[in-house]
């Protein structure tokens, strides 16, 4: 096939992958803002695609130090390989926005890749120790850090902020609860403006790879420009479609959160990825988005976190690598089967593509009524605990009545 | 091998970074409604109430314009054109 051909399908597919990376990750940042009301759905996801946007100009730093560590040296990243990765982490990344789980791009995009490098070279092209350090166990430590954050600041929050019923009756004015929300709005914009230095350049880094292995760049030492034009639109678009099912899990499905809780989550999870960027140990912002969610929904008194869709979220993480591995391994063979194997692999990818969209359209959510299923989840809330409270009073007046027969 | 100590450094600086911010938000917010609550009294001319008020209120803005340069530094950080040096 014509390598021409080949670098333009792996282009178009990475800027597609960008494209699933921005929507998928809206999330991280707006979500705590639309589920307390912050920010409207629509205003809320049009400052993160801004933030996205301005962000994937102003760094392209990232780009040059793509995830190739985790693949060992000597192993050549052709076009036709870094396709089949890419067939991966898409078709893994819509599995779990259909599934509405937040999940980490960038491990579905590595996850991809290894499977890809596994099906062209073998078990001997993976360096494992560095998957082990890179991937699975920042997996573990990144909610668990912002957790702990998120649930010690909200807790700060309503302490610091309690007034006595009788105080507030007296004179009418509140705890200034509701005004965290004022602060929301500047904390979800940070985070969306570092999602956008961080996220869009591993497109950028996956097509500067491409074209330097086929040979129409000479070195990886810059980025095109239409490279980065290309891949901050993409994101920008992306994350401006809103994946809204994951928003609803992330600002509904896993706690019911509210201002002081929101603010809390979002500066922790802002505070925990500028630390783990700047001190040398990366992080999803994906899983410290959530844990953060976790950690603010169990610090407020009465909160809490719906253990089976958290349960959910974690085994998605667990899968998201060997599942993007497994989809990208077997569309390497697919490559490989004969000479038309990337074309016929592109035709399935998109085939599989539209048929994940077909289903999403079953039971669509969108801007239009995120937020009410938001406000709608927020009401049937309760904790095992209050339901057996609940049960055993009914049990007791249901005593009470029988009694009162005799 | 996994970086212990920097890990451990992010953890440290992620749970202390996010509290004090969050706590100086919250105390701004505080003493902003504490100020709320003595304006009445400040109206009717008592000077405690008009001394405490002022107190609190620019105790409040004190702790914005922390959070403000917290938020600065956060873009900062993640702007790499001021820090190009690294």
């Amino acid at each position: 096939m014509d390598p021409i051909l080949i670098v333009g399908l792996v282009v178009a597919l990475a800027l597609f992958f960008d494209f699933t990376n921005g929507f998928h990750d809206t999330a991280n940042s707006s979500a705590t803002a639309i589920a307390t009301g912050a920010l409207k759905p629509r205003t809320a996801v049009i400052i993160a695609a801004l933030m996205n946007l301005v962000g994937a100009f102003l760094s392209t730093a990232v780009a040059k130090t793509i995830s190739v560590s985790l693949i060992n040296e000597g192993v050549n990243l052709g076009a036709e390989m870094v396709f089949a990765g890419l067939t991966g982490a898409i078709l893994w990344n819509l599995t779990t926005w259909l599934l509405g789980l937040p999940s980490s791009s960038s491990h579905a995009l590595f996850g991809g890749l290894i499977g890809a490098a596994l099906a062209y070279a073998g078990v001997a092209a993976i360096n494992f120790p560095k998957v082990l350090e890179k991937v699975i166990f920042p997996a573990l430590f990144a909610p668990l850090v912002a957790g702990i954050a998120a649930f010690l600041a909200t807790r700060l929050a309503y302490l610091i902020t309690a007034r006595s019923q009788a105080q507030r009756k007296k004179t009418g004015i509140g705890t200034g609860r509701a005004s965290f929300k004022i602060g929301q709005v500047f904390s979800s914009s940070l985070v969306a403006l570092s999602h956008g230095t961080n996220d869009a350049q591993k497109t950028m880094g996956v097509i500067t790879l491409v074209l330097v292995t086929s040979g129409l760049q000479a070195d990886g030492n810059h980025v095109e420009w239409w490279v980065i034009i290309s891949a901050a639109l993409a994101i920008a678009l992306g994350t401006y479609s809103g994946g809204w099912r994951i928003i609803k899990t992330m600002g509904s499905g896993l706690a019911e959160i509210k201002p002081p809780q929101g603010l809390s989550a979002e500066v922790a999870t802002g505070v925990t990825i500028l630390a783990s960027s700047n001190l040398g140990f990366a992080l999803s912002t994906t899983q410290v988005a959530s844990g953060s969610v976790m950690g603010a929904g169990l610090g407020r008194k009465g909160g809490a976190v719906r253990w089976s869709k958290a349960g959910q979220v974690f085994a998605g993480w667990f899968f998201t690598l060997p599942a993007a591995g497994a989809v990208g391994a077997l569309s390497a063979f697919l490559t490989m089967s004969s000479p038309y194997g990337l074309l016929i692999d592109a035709v399935v990818t998109i085939g599989a593509i539209l048929a994940i969209f077909q289903v999403s359209r079953r039971n669509r959510i969108g801007h239009h009524n995120v937020l009410s299923e938001v406000e709608g989840a927020s009401e049937v809330v309760a904790s095992p605990r209050q339901v057996r409270a609940a049960q055993a009073k009914a049990a007791r007046a249901a005593k009470a009545a029988k009694k009162g027969k005799k | 091998m996994i970086e212990w100590n920097n890990l451990f450094l992010v953890a440290i600086v992620a749970i202390v970074g996010s509290t004090v911010l969050v706590a100086s938000f919250s105390l701004g917010m505080r003493w902003l409604t504490n100020a709320r609550h003595l304006v009445p009294g400040a109206k009717k001319g008592k000077s405690k109430a008009i001394r405490a008020e002022v107190l609190n209120r620019s105790a409040a803005y004190m702790m914005f314009t922390i959070c403000a340069s917290a938020l600065i530094y956060g873009i900062y950080l993640i702007v790499p054109y001021f820090h190009l040096d690294k």
